[in-house]
């Protein structure tokens, strides 16, 4: 009922302003202004002098407590007038003999108590631009308790700087990780680098704020801005193709870097436009990498799916500076997930490598208490006693020794090679006794600084036993040769003897099983195992390459 | 008599055969074989009585050969280090299990068990294994209704009717089948679980009804001992 007397005023009410004011604007100070920015105000005066009036009416003020404060956005060095009454100056204009000392780009004026009163005001600013004049950009003002226009930019701050302050802590953290890792994985430098580009990004966005930047100088931060934003831009993407494994990368970052130049080229001069655009081209590309991971199932890339969303939907309703640093940090945090996901990974490898030295050390102290090696040792030992205790003691000091050396070795990863042999010698010996066979020990070159996972030619020789037929009356013999090459090293030993027929393949018994085991874990995979017939017996060769 | 020894350590090999001529006071003919392979072979071309085997039970094939040597004719008596495997391997029916290392009076216990022709059931065997075509087949003893004599070979009679041929003896199987098997004639043991009642006939002739109906002759010898296990 009350509708149409509110229309009516309100259709008077943009009446009125049409007449002389087209901007109705409310914070704690309501009040009209003309165009808010204004343009071609420095016409083509040759000194570069200019002067704007700018009219409005303050029709209301909330804080009174405050005073009343004016912020002016422009280029150049000008004095501010209120109602004629100089308020301030920002830089000093330029007069005949004294060159323009050039005012920063946002200032706040306080306005006298007397003078701010509700009604019609006009501000006139004074001043020159002997600078920049090709910019053509406006001069807007502001209206608002003073208070209010210095705090809401600490109120930014201190939540921008928390952000960065998280990401330079990041950053170091990320950057002592790489160089302390024996790894030194890419991603790891490239998070860190990201982390600090993205804190000097928030870092140079809100230096305006305490940094007083001569007008001229303007466009150097927004400059920077651009370029960090670039590099993030490319950066992002391709963190995340080598967290995910992305076929294609140099075909993606191509393409990448190509967007980007040409958005740069394009929308040259724009630099807010610039940058968000880099942003969006960033999103894009991670998406569609991410996506790709999620397909792949790749762990963590539906993670990274929904926070990419999620920050889209972030920047899409609120205001680029803010939104983009929230993306960012959404971005980020995504990342920092993934990177955890990858610290798991890397950390449950390791514990697996640990559970397999130990299973290793279990296997090699089985080797002598297994039955099969135990309990036959036993019963030809008893033999010997009974039949002949005086070999029956040789036979028990070689047992003894050959268990001495197990013992001494069992919890070593690399044993000089000097042990090995002795281990094996030691072990033929035991077995001469319990086959009653003679057995040869020869060696060729062999280098006794080499150093060699422990039992592994004890377990080639106890294979050469069991696989080899007795001979008529000569010895079994075993010649192990070792060789240096450029690039790796070689055990060879040779079992020379008649092979028995074997309907098994012997290539995945549990002792070559241990052999390769064994390699593995001293070795990476930079060695190479072979075990085959040859016309004397059988040749077994170990090759551990030198790392690169 | 002739006893193969399969063992590949020349000492406990040398062992073995000390203690078998000791305890068969040289009557006996030993074969001696290093491998496995060359052991399998003797086997096909020559009739032992005792097989002596080591058998690295804890490989895949252990079993294989386990089955394989168990379905022939003579004994087997296993010398093994994998003391642990012995119930498994008396489940396949061996005469006996000797763990490594081992001394003369163990092994003359193993013997004693051969050469005895009474009953010493250990009680473990669960499966006979039975020759067929060129596979080996392995019988539940809880199958086995009867076994009846026939030559060389014996009978199986299963519960579902089917008969399985095996190569051991009555006697060789007497040994090795658990308590609730009775010889009850020459030519048949029976599963007491399948005896019915003791029928005696015209002439003095002894039968034995089953559950099923079917008729088993009883020894004229062993009749008593058979109506003492019935009360």
């Amino acid at each position: 009922m009350y509708r149409l007397p509110f229309f009516i005023a309100f259709l008077l009410l943009l009446f009125t302003s049409c007449e002389q004011y087209s901007d109705y604007v409310k914070s704690d100070v309501t009040y009209y202004s003309n165009d808010e920015y204004l343009y071609d105000y420095l016409g083509n005066s040759k000194d570069a002098v200019f002067k704007v009036n700018l009219p409005l009416e303050l029709l209301k003020r909330e804080n009174i407590a405050t005073p009343l404060g004016l912020q002016v956005n422009g280029f150049g060095a000008f004095d501010v007038y209120w109602d004629g009454i100089f308020v301030g100056s920002n830089g000093k204009i330029a007069r005949s003999g004294q060159d323009e000392v050039p005012g920063t780009e946002m200032t706040y004026y306080q306005i006298p108590e007397n003078l701010a009163g509700i009604g019609k005001h006009v501000v006139t600013i004074n001043g020159t631009q002997t600078q920049l004049r090709e910019a053509n950009r406006g001069i807007s003002i502001k209206l608002e308790s003073f208070l209010s226009l210095h705090r809401a930019p600490l109120i930014v701050m201190s939540f921008m700087n928390l952000m960065a302050g998280a990401f330079l802590i990041a950053a170091i953290y990320y950057f002592f990780l790489y160089v302390n890792s024996m790894r030194k994985e890419t991603t790891v430098l490239l998070f860190g680098i990201i982390c600090l580009l993205f804190f000097c990004l928030l870092l140079i966005e809100y230096v305006k704020f305490y940094i007083d930047i001569p007008y001229p100088q303007y466009y150097t931060r927004l400059k920077i801005v651009g370029w960090l934003t670039f590099c993030i831009s490319i950066l992002v993407p391709w963190y995340f193709m080598l967290q995910f494994d992305f076929k294609k990368k140099k075909l993606f970052l191509f393409l990448l870097l190509l967007s980007l130049l040409a958005i740069y080229i394009i929308y040259y001069g724009h630099y807010d436009l610039t940058a968000i655009y880099f942003s969006y081209v960033m999103c894009l590309f991670s998406i569609i990498i991410a996506s790709n991971a999620t397909i792949r199932k790749v762990k963590g890339g539906l993670i990274v799916v929904t926070g990419l969303l999620a920050s889209i939907v972030v920047n899409y309703f609120v205001f680029f500076d803010f939104g983009l640093f929230v993306a960012f940090t959404i971005i980020v945090l995504s990342m920092l997930y993934l990177h955890t996901i990858r610290a798991k990974a890397i950390e449950e490898a390791h514990n697996a490598s640990l559970l397999l030295s130990s299973r290793l050390q279990l296997e090699l102290i089985k080797k002598n208490i297994q039955p099969h090696f135990l309990r036959n040792t036993l019963t030809s030992l008893i033999d010997w006693v009974e039949e002949s205790p005086q070999q029956g003691v040789v036979f028990i000091r070689a047992l003894a020794d050959e268990f001495d050396i197990m013992n001494s070795i069992a919890e070593e990863t690399l044993i000089p090679i000097r042990e090995e042999i002795a281990l094996c010698q030691k072990h033929l010996e035991v077995m001469s006794f319990r086959k009653e066979i003679c057995y040869d020990w020869e060696e060729k070159n062999i280098d006794d600084t080499e150093e060699i996972p422990p039992a592994i030619i004890h377990t080639i020789v106890e294979n050469g036993i069991t696989h080899s037929m007795t001979p008529k009356q000569d010895c079994i013999r075993f010649c192990l040769s070792f060789s240096k090459e450029t690039n790796y090293k070689e055990y060879a030993l040779l079992v020379i003897a008649a092979n028995r027929k074997s309907k098994k393949d012997k290539s995945n018994g549990t002792g070559f099983k241990y052999i390769k085991a064994r390699l593995n874990e001293s070795y990476g995979n930079n060695w190479h195992f072979d075990s085959v017939a040859v016309e004397d017996g059988w040749l077994t060769t170990i090759k551990i390459f030198d790392i690169k | 008599m002739k006893i193969l020894i399969i063992e590949d350590e020349a000492r406990i090999a040398k062992r073995l055969e000390r203690m078998t001529r000791d305890f068969f006071d040289k009557e006996v003919q030993i074969l001696l074989c290093d491998s496995l392979e060359n052991g399998l072979n003797t086997i096909e071309t020559q009739t032992i009585d005792l097989l002596l085997l080591d058998l690295n039970l804890n490989g895949e094939d252990g079993f294989d050969v386990l089955q394989s040597v168990t379905a022939k004719s003579f004994q087997t008596i296993i010398i093994s280090a994998y003391t642990d495997k012995a119930i498994t391997a008396f489940n396949y029916g061996v005469l006996d299990f000797v763990p490594k290392p081992f001394d003369e009076t163990r092994l003359s216990q193993a013997f004693t068990r051969f050469t005895s022709s009474e009953k010493q059931p250990n009680g473990a065997i669960q499966f006979l294994a039975v020759k067929k075509a060129k596979t080996i087949k392995l019988i539940l003893i809880e199958e086995i209704k009867y076994i009846k004599g026939a030559g060389i070979y014996t009978e199986l009679h299963l519960t579902d009717g089917r008969i399985e041929l095996h190569d051991k003896s009555l006697e060789s199987l007497e040994k090795l089948l658990p308590s609730s098997f009775q010889r009850i004639h020459k030519s048949y043991i029976l599963c007491w679980h399948e005896a019915d009642k003791l029928v005696v006939e015209a002439g003095g002739r002894y039968n034995m009804l089953l559950k099923n109906g079917e008729l088993l002759p009883v020894g004229r010898s062993k009749y008593k001992e058979i109506r003492f296990r019935m009360i």
